[in-house]
């Protein structure tokens, strides 16, 4: 079976929430989680904190516009995103 | 007709089995349901002693599900009843590949329709009801014979376009000449089969810009610019062929045929593109909007080649357009924006010859929000029109509201003086009024209890004007958007709702990405919203939503404004000035006549 992704259209979105103390640090948790996944191109797309913690969708883009898809290309693709 | 048994293997819920056993009835079966909360073995018994040729068993709760299933068919077995019984397991708790990993005759999960267990019983294959996915394309314009409502407004709209018409009848532009150029000697046949274009070469760069001229002359790209290579075309093919066999559309639409959906792409990537538009199809979009770069929109002329561009909106070339086009459902509308730029005219010849169906036009806009000078766009505004009259293309005229801040009644009189200037030349405009929590919203507090009166309003007033199509966009929600999807995906769908109550023609909608501008939308999040507004259409059926008084007072102020406006325009004299003097949205409102293309219209004849 082909590694899972390849099969990414486009990006990987995580969403979690995070026990902490502000949104700041819930960024960071997420920016961080997303780096310890192996992914470089990251971000968090919405973050929003209250009492009990951060509700944070992060992002890690596998492909930007004009990469080699591996969804089109199979092992041809090349390296993207991670 | 055989004996069906029904039992719920559950404490308490046998809704699903309720139904089915309806649907079963109906199909002329015998059906026995028996109560909830029995034990495996008063059901196995049950069905021994009923001699049912089938057993439909259900079960909702999800806790320990696998064992309980795993006995109960352990206790079927062992009790001869799989000799002249089927059993098929349903409910919210089961997994098709559950039900066939534990041995059931088949596994009946969420959003099992009851024709399914109805063929199950039958010993039939299921296939979905093909109408459920059988669309076509839809003509917007149809049944609309553009006669005003509003004698006031359209004897001042009358007198506007004939100044317009006289006006730009003698003059021209390199954009217009470069649109003459791709009108007259480029064959979209002979393109596509590499034959040459007789003397189109050999006039077309001279027409041009630099960045577009070196191209031709010296082969030259644009920097975030690159060829797709032979591999990635020949994977763009087999992804297509492969998803195409496997592909199905969905209606978004519950029990109203309106409002069409449509929803934007424009990554940069042609084939990221393609991808995105297969997923829009797929989850129900009847139409899809190309998104061009504004780089495109200032620069005189198109390149040539399948591009792929690194940021977002895609390159407008005939080799892009051709495979984006020819890579959509037969039944997807498909629009190529031409409305703000230095190509406006050239884009409308393009895409009619590379089978668009939709175009956008609008020189206000353009000319206000957008960088265009405003003589210019209105040149090229005014030639853009003949050529979507030519070939037979239905263009919108959208409204500026959402960004510039010109308030509604000013960008409405802007959009119904080039839909009128259209209707006089023999085109088909659609209005595209925009349903957004614009900046005028925001400063005048005109949505501080709700955001329906002032939308509905816009819808009535126009409505009260002229009897035109109306797609309001583009997209609707936006502005009320924020990054959160689950907000982002709510604000569109209730827009939809309204949409659908006011029984407009079509809408334009957002993702849940728009406001995140970290990078290009995501194929979920064309998804999540497409889901959305399905769900709120499912939600709204017939009924509708009731505006408050306010927006019927709302609506007769929009609609003096603009005949406010008219008049100004009309007493300026002049189309062209009366859009440097602000009359349709001024500086302090946040229009700014654009300088794209200043100094480049001559006059002729």
């Amino acid at each position: 079976m082909d590694k899972a992704l390849e099969r990414v259209m486009d990006a990987l979105d995580v969403e979690t929430f995070f026990v902490c103390g502000s949104e700041e640090a819930g960024r960071k948790y997420m920016l961080g989680l997303l780096k310890d996944f192996g992914f470089k191109d990251v971000d968090v797309v919405f973050a929003q904190y209250e009492g009990p913690g951060v509700r944070v969708r992060g992002r890690a883009y596998v492909y930007r516009p004009a990469d080699r898809y591996r969804w089109l290309l199979g092992d041809a693709g090349g390296e993207a995103g991670v | 007709m055989s004996r069906v048994l029904l039992a719920p293997l559950d404490p308490v819920h046998d809704i699903g089995l309720k139904m089915v056993a309806r649907g079963l009835e109906q199909a002329g079966h015998e059906t026995v349901l028996l109560p909830p909360d029995l034990t495996p073995e008063e059901i196995v018994s049950q069905a021994l002693g009923q001699g049912a040729g089938t057993l439909l068993v259900s079960r909702t709760l999800g806790y320990g599900v696998a064992e309980l299933l795993a006995r109960f068919i352990d206790l079927a077995d062992a009790a001869g009843l799989r000799a002249k019984t089927r059993i098929g397991i349903g409910g919210m708790a089961v997994r098709r590949e559950l039900a066939a990993e534990l041995g059931f005759d088949a596994g009946f999960g969420p959003g099992t329709s009851v024709e399914e267990v109805v063929c199950f019983v039958e010993r039939r294959e299921y296939a979905p009801d093909p109408t459920r996915t059988r669309k076509e394309k839809a003509d917007m314009t149809a049944g609309y014979d553009y006669r005003y409502r509003h004698a006031g407004i359209a004897g001042k709209l009358e007198t506007i376009s004939a100044m317009i018409v006289d006006w730009a009848k003698v003059r021209t532009s390199p954009g217009v000449e470069r649109a003459r150029l791709r009108d007259e000697l480029w064959d979209a046949a002979r393109w596509r089969a590499r034959e040459g274009n007789g003397e189109f070469p050999e006039h077309y760069p001279a027409l041009c810009g630099e960045m577009p001229r070196r191209f031709y002359e010296t082969g030259e790209l644009h920097p975030k610019t690159r060829r797709f290579t032979k591999d990635e075309v020949a994977g763009l093919e087999g992804y297509l062929a492969e998803a195409k066999a496997r592909m199905s559309v969905l209606k978004l639409q519950h029990s109203r045929k309106r409002p069409l959906v449509f929803n934007q792409y424009g990554t940069g990537c042609p084939f990221m593109d393609i991808g995105h538009i297969l997923a829009s199809e797929a989850w129900g979009a009847d139409g899809v909007v190309h998104f061009d770069p504004s780089w495109g929109a200032r620069t005189e002329g198109f390149l040539d080649g399948f591009l792929t561009h690194q940021e977002d909106g895609t390159v407008i070339t005939p080799a892009n357009l051709n495979r984006i086009g020819a890579g959509r459902e037969k039944s997807t509308l498909w629009q190529v924006r031409a409305h703000r730029g230095l190509n406006t005219p050239e884009t409308v010849v393009l895409a009619a010859k590379l089978g668009a169906d939709l175009t956008k036009i609008n020189i206000c806009y353009g000319a206000l929000g957008a960088g265009t000078d405003p003589e210019r766009l209105t040149v090229d505004g005014y030639n853009a029109i003949l050529y979507a009259k030519k070939y037979n293309l239905p263009f919108d005229v959208v409204t500026n509201e959402e960004l510039a801040g010109v308030p509604a009644y000013k960008a409405f009189a802007g959009m119904l003086i080039v839909a009128d200037l259209a209707v006089r030349l023999g085109a088909r405009p659609i209005l595209q009024p925009l349903f957004a929590y614009s900046p005028e919203v925001m400063i005048h507090g005109l949505m501080e209890d709700n955001y329906v009166d002032f939308n509905a309003a816009k819808v009535t007033a126009l409505r009260g004007i002229v009897n035109a199509p109306i797609w309001p966009g583009a997209p609707i929600g936006f502005l009320t958007h924020t990054e959160d999807r689950v907000q982002s995906a709510m604000a569109t769908a209730l827009h939809a709702c309204l949409a659908a109550a006011l029984e407009v023609d079509a809408i334009s909608i957002a993702s849940t990405d728009e406001a995140y501008s970290g990078g290009p939308i995501s194929a979920p999040a064309k998804v999540d919203t497409l889901r959305a507004v399905q769900e709120s259409f499912r939600f709204l059926g017939q009924a509708g939503i009731a505006p408050t008084a306010a927006a019927d007072t709302e609506a007769a102020k929009l609609v003096d404004g603009i005949e406010g406006v008219l008049a100004e325009v009309i007493k300026a004299g002049d189309f062209v000035a009366a859009l440097h003097a602000g009359a349709l949205g001024s500086r302090e409102e946040g229009a700014y006549p654009g300088r794209a293309g200043k100094d480049t219209v001559r006059t002729v004849g």
